[in-house]
């Protein structure tokens, strides 16, 4: 067996090798210009290393960014949006509201197709799925002479109630298939995000299209290439929802993709919670601009089936394109080690989310970086040590940091020292995670003291003490070798693809039988594209409904755990429904309906996952250096002891340690212990408060 | 607690108090009934210390509870005294002139105990869909047509819900469960602000929230005057007419510009009239103090402190002081005209960088059944933003609202309807170096073939549209019809006979800067994208003639 992973990142393409014997992997910087040379450069180098041919590789998993760059970057195809006559603005007008309320000097994005090319066909469908005006050929073969005169490459189609009943959107496909040939890439809102909502559907359907032509002619170039040199295994793609899929699916829907490379990360945690035997998991990793949190279930990401990519305005939430895709739900919070911490115009203590990134970096880089960094005040508390920070990639000129948070923090403040002003910063880093994981998880309805935190990235180790204890979580997870951890998390993912309908009707009207009649549909399409890569019998299928009061926004999913006995279970979902409406908001509602809103399916591959058992621990020491913390509570530098990770064998310490590593460094603060699982993770356990 | 703790704890304290505030918004947003209340954000929660004073309240889609609910907290204690609240009461109103300005909107309050000491409050306030009266509309001759008003009382007592009070409430109501449901929800809202506030104190080992308000209070203040600084002093005047019911009214307003604080005194307005869009002082001073923040302070959070250096008064009686018993329903025809009227003072001490006036008031699309079938639908019309100084303005999106517009197939699901289109309406933003924001068309019929009632109670702009800036013109003014050939003129209801549809055209933002100076791109943009004419082209922006290419 040999499978590699490719994941391409904005800056960096890694690539990681798994055979029986283990995993090893390469970086290689990206080449945006044609993505596919630095994929297998590294492909070509780690085979190298391991003296294996391209022909040797079972299967390849691959996950990339491409699509999203796209979008940020608008250089996808000339694309034209075919819609309902009357409705032409749907994709400028967006939610018809200012995201921030005090800000007046805020832009909207620009929609991916421009004014000219959004055609206006007489049609109309009724929200009942009824037909009051259908198309005309005549009409449609006008559209087509437009289409060809303006040499467009893609065309999205979106017409209203499509969701309902798609046959429009059908007909117009053919027709303009059949006069515009292969070439022209057609799309349908009704085949790319079939639910309720035209703007957002509008809006996934085009932004498809956008991206689909770019996206099929690279992945074919990739695989030819990958085949010249002789590899003939299986070639799967990463979705965003954390499943895999095949190539030919990937090339229909490319916007599923976009959260790809994030998706194998949590794909990683959810594999090591697996490992675990952690039901109940929250994944924190920290990287050098943001952090980013996911809750996982019984080792199962939560996943939602909307997201905003290409933010326009600051980064800020609704600034982006909405698209209807299943993605892992990831909340991304503007803290990483290179935010910039500063005073703001009333005299705050605010950290990120503006960030110096790797260039110029923190100050502490000495690369012409002047902001005060989290990164820096790891320094100046002595967190971190300047000695093999990042492996010794990255040299430090550590009197940098001090420097820095003294001129920005200390003196703004009035602080007496500067190690308590770079320890203030710490501490409201590890605030706002801490406090955006907390009102994420109080949304999810989640008792987040119950879950386990599994922290990576490089600043993982770091935070993930404080963090735990304001959250009162009790076990911390910091896994073994996270650095390449979306490509690695890649391997360890299912064969996966989801569907949705909107159906918004209450309970109670609902013909079962022609709904489950609908749903055999769906549950068909979705297990034949899971077919295509995992035999029959290793596929498991899923059925999630959301249900809401008529009326209200309040939408809970539950899980039909029996999609065979779908009529059965369908009449307990009221109760089911009402009970977790009362644990979310401690009452329940009477003589209002209980609406259906929508039905979402998977078929996934079964993957054997078991936990494994754990090595009971000793308790003994083996110490190798004392290392000084400053610490805010007791307002003085506080002796670490500092021990390896190789070194642990399964023995327990106490803190105050700090386990420094290439990448990451663990503070295993006071109240806290730590030992190492037999499979090479870190496991923290409060002892105290 | 040392200094640099104690430093870094205030930081993160007040940062966690407007955490809690945002968090109990959304989960009211997601509770609340009526797909336009969720989208307006017309709701807002904040808490207090133990005197009442407002420490930190969610930003949400509507500012017009912003000074409503700061004030609303004392109000409501004046009526039932600190001294006399015991663990678990709770508090309710939804009079206008305590709460936020009509009978819709309920106030629940709830005080935190530690130790059986109250530490502080907790507020919140939402639109509920339907309390009895004329529903809305703005025919009420008085408030007492325009549904029940619940005086300040105990909404639970102790443990013990107050069923009396909410079957009151749901007895008058046309959705009754939903009514009910969205006041348990503030309830709960409230108790859960508690528990996180409580479980805040006892991370940071506080025994009370003193140190922590006048922090706050004191970097709020601080802030709001340096920034307010940036306006010379002075008095500066400016004028509104609005259409009114059916006869225009006057809005006016002098404002004083001191040292760190400003002053406006609505005085001169027009009186209140006898239909139901008169506004209380409380939304009126929440709208206009909502203009000059947008501009002057929109980093400073809102608080007692930073609300305290803006004052809005108006001698009682005006259409910006209505007392009771002036019918009040459709207030915000007034107070979202406010911004507009103070940016115009503002300009006057700030020339250039005021941004231009904008649609206004929320065109309300109030349709309901006028046959056989029974159904009411609300959605709103939005028009276009004034030109910024240094940008077009926002094509159909509110401002000062927030709220953005149900989408058409939610709308068309929820009520037999038909929207026939809805489209960006050409050279209706105002022309300009910067163009104000475009208005749109919509054109809305019955699906079932049946007549239609609607209330035109919030269609304003129909006579002037809002003024440019700068040598900017005017947006379109707004226009609205129905296919029989009726025009409607005034604010009151009108049939659409089954066959035919209303059609509406919003207003368009007004320009920024002399047309001429706009750049050529930018105008060869419109020009391509069809948001101006070609006729606009040339004569208003001076266009070169249009050299056509092929």
């Amino acid at each position: 067996m040999l499978r590699v992973a490719i994941d391409i990142g904005g800056t960096f393409t890694d690539v990681v090798a798994e055979t029986p014997d283990g995993l090893s992997s390469v970086k290689v910087l990206t080449s945006p210009q044609a993505p596919e040379e630095a994929a297998l450069e590294g492909v070509d180098r780690l085979l190298r290393s391991l003296s294996k041919s391209p022909a040797d590789i079972t299967g390849v998993v691959h996950g990339t960014t491409l699509a999203t760059n796209a979008l940020i970057e608008r250089r996808g195809a000339k694309t034209t949006f075919v819609t309902t006559a009357g409705f032409r603005d749907v994709l400028a007008m967006r939610y018809e509201k200012r995201f921030e309320q005090y800000a007046l000097d805020i832009e909207m994005p620009e929609p991916v197709v421009p004014r000219p090319l959004r055609l206006a066909l007489p049609e109309r469908i009724l929200a009942d799925g009824s037909v009051l005006l259908a198309p005309q050929d005549a009409d449609i073969d006008e559209l087509a002479k437009v289409l060809r005169a303006q040499e467009v490459e893609a065309v999205a189609i979106g017409f209203l109630h499509a969701y309902k009943n798609p046959v429009h959107e059908l007909h117009v496909a053919d027709r303009l298939r059949a006069q515009l040939g292969n070439d022209v890439t057609v799309c349908l809102s009704s085949q790319v995000a079939g639910e309720i909502r035209e703007y957002e559907r509008f809006s996934t359907v085009c932004a498809n299209a956008y991206v689909r032509p770019l996206m099929s002619r690279y992945l074919g170039r990739l695989l030819s290439r990958l085949q010249d040199r002789g590899f003939d295994g299986s070639f799967l793609m990463m979705l965003s929802d954390g499943g895999l899929t095949t190539l030919d699916q990937a090339t229909r829907f490319p916007i599923r993709l976009v959260e790809g490379g994030p998706a194998g990360g949590v794909a990683l945690a959810a594999h090591v919670a697996r490992e675990m035997g952690s039901q109940k998991t929250l994944s924190l990793d920290i990287g050098g601009t943001t952090a980013k949190i996911c809750f996982i279930r019984d080792g199962q990401p939560q996943t939602n089936r909307r997201f905003e990519v290409a933010r326009a305005w600051r980064d800020i939430k609704g600034s982006g394109l909405p698209v209807k895709v299943p993605t892992v739900e990831l909340v991304e919070i503007g803290a990483g080690g290179g935010s910039i911490a500063t005073i703001d115009t009333l005299g705050r203590l605010r950290v990120g989310p503006k960030s110096a990134g790797s260039e110029p970096g923190p100050a502490a880089y000495d690369r012409g970086g002047e902001d005060a960094t989290i990164t820096d005040a790891h320094l100046c508390v002595g967190n971190l040590s300047s000695d093999g920070f990042a492996g010794g990639i990255i040299k430090l000129e550590p009197q940098r940091a001090p420097q820095a948070i003294a001129k920005h923090i200390q003196t703004p403040l009035g602080m007496d020292g500067v190690q308590p002003a770079a320890a203030g910063i710490v501490e409201l880093a590890d605030e706002t995670m801490a406090n955006a994981a907390r009102v994420h998880g109080i949304e999810l309805g989640l008792d987040i003291s119950s879950f386990d935190l599994l922290v990576s990235g490089g600043g993982g180790g770091l935070h993930g003490a404080r963090i735990a204890d304001k959250l009162g979580i009790g076990r911390i997870i910091i896994p073994q070798n996270a650095g390449v951890g979306s490509a690695v998390g890649f391997l360890r993912s299912p064969v996966a693809f989801e569907s949705a309908i909107s159906v918004e009707q209450p309970l109670e009207d609902i013909d079962t039988a022609s709904l489950l009649s609908r749903l055999e549909g769906v549950l068909d399409h979705v297990r034949d594209i899971v077919a295509q890569a995992v035999p029959v019998d290793k596929i498991d299928c899923s059925v999630k409904v959301e249900l809401r009061y008529q009326g209200q926004g309040l939408e809970i999913a539950l899980t039909i755990e029996e999609p065979g006995r779908f009529d059965s279970e369908f009449k307990t979902l009221a109760t089911r429904f009402e009970a977790r409406y009362l644990t979310l908001t401690g009452y329940t509602l009477e003589n209002i309906p209980i609406e259906l809103v929508s039905v979402s399916v998977s078929a996934r591959e079964r993957l054997m996952a078991e936990p494994s058992t754990e090595v009971e621990p000793t308790a003994q020491n083996s110490q190798s250096g004392i290392r000084d913390i400053y610490d805010l509570n007791a307002e003085k530098p506080v002796s670490y002891e500092v021990v390896a990770r190789s070194q642990m064998n399964g023995q327990v310490v106490q803190g105050p340690a700090v386990v420094p590593e290439d990448q990451t460094t663990t503070l295993v603060r006071s109240g806290w212990s730590v030992r190492r699982s037999h499979l090479g993770h870190l496991i923290m356990e409060r002892t105290g408060r | 607690m040392t200094n640099a703790l104690n430093i870094v704890a205030r930081n993160v304290l007040w940062n966690r108090l407007i955490s809690v505030c945002e968090e109990q918004a959304n989960a009211l947003m997601r509770a609340a009934f009526g797909a336009i209340v969720r989208e307006a954000g017309d709701l807002s929660a904040g808490v207090f210390n133990a005197n009442g004073h407002m420490l930190a309240q969610a930003v949400t889609g509507t500012p017009g509870h912003v000074n409503t609910m700061a004030a609303s907290v004392r109000a409501m204690l004046e009526f039932v005294p600190s001294h006399s609240l015991l663990p678990g009461d709770a508090l309710v109103t939804n009079d206008p002139w305590l709460g936020a300005g009509h009978v819709f909107d309920f106030v629940v309050v709830t005080p935190a105990f530690v130790n059986g000491e109250i530490i502080g409050y907790l507020a919140s306030t939402s639109h509920i869909v339907d309390v009895g009266g004329r529903g809305w509309s703005a025919e009420g001759r008085s408030v007492f047509e325009e549904g029940v008003t619940i005086p300040v009382m105990r909404l639970r007592k102790g443990a013990v819900l107050n069923d009396d009070l909410l079957n009151i409430v749901t007895a008058n109501s046309r959705v009754p469960h939903e009514a009910r449901g969205d006041i348990l929800s503030l309830l709960t809202c409230n108790d859960t602000g508690a528990e996180r506030l409580i479980d805040l104190m006892n991370e940071y080992d506080l025994m009370d929230l003193s140190d922590i308000s006048d922090y706050i209070f004191d970097r709020s203040a601080q802030g709001t005057k340096t920034a307010l600084a940036r306006a010379p002093q002075g008095i500066y005047e400016s004028h509104l007419r609005l259409d009114g019911y059916d006869t225009p009214i006057d809005l006016r307003a002098k404002m004083t510009i001191g040292e760190g604080r400003i002053d406006v005194d609505l005085a001169g307005s027009s009186p209140v009239l006898d239909r139901g869009i008169n506004c209380p002082l409380n939304y009126s001073a929440a709208y206009a103090a909502f203009g000059i923040r947008a501009l002057l302070t929109p980093d400073i959070p809102n608080n007692q402190a930073s609300l305290n250096a803006i004052s809005i008064t108006a001698p009682s009686g005006l259409v910006v002081s209505a007392e009771r018993p002036s019918p009040v329903t459709a207030r915000h025809v007034i107070g979202q005209a406010l911004p507009d009227l103070m940016l115009g003072c503002l300009e006057l001490a700030l020339p250039g960088e005021v941004l231009a006036e904008s649609s206004g008031a929320l065109w309300t699309m109030s349709l309901s059944g006028a046959g056989p079938t029974d159904f009411t639908s609300l959605n709103v019309a939005l028009g276009g933003m004034g030109a910024r100084p240094t940008l077009d303005g926002l094509s159909t999106t509110a401002f000062p609202s927030g709220v953005g517009a149900v989408p058409v197939e939610a709308a068309e699901v929820a009520a037999p309807l038909i929207y026939h289109a809805k489209e960006f309406a050409p050279d209706t933003g105002g022309a300009g170096k910067f163009r104000g924001g475009l208005a749109q068309r919509i054109e809305v019929g019955s699906r079932i073939g049946e007549d239609l009632s609607l209330s035109a109670a919030a269609f304003e702009r129909l006579t002037n549209g809002p003024a440019g800036r700068q040598g900017g013109m005017g947006g379109a003014a707004g226009k609205v019809t129905i296919t029989d050939g009726t025009e409607i003129t005034d604010k009151g209801i009108y049939k659409i006979p089954a066959g035919e549809r209303l059609i509406l055209q919003t207003p368009g933002g007004g320009g920024f800067g002399k047309p001429a100076d706009r750049d050529r791109e930018a105008v060869a943009r419109d020009l391509n994208q069809g948001l101006i004419s070609e006729e606009a082209a040339a004569t208003l922006y001076q266009n070169e003639p249009i050299q056509r290419e092929e």
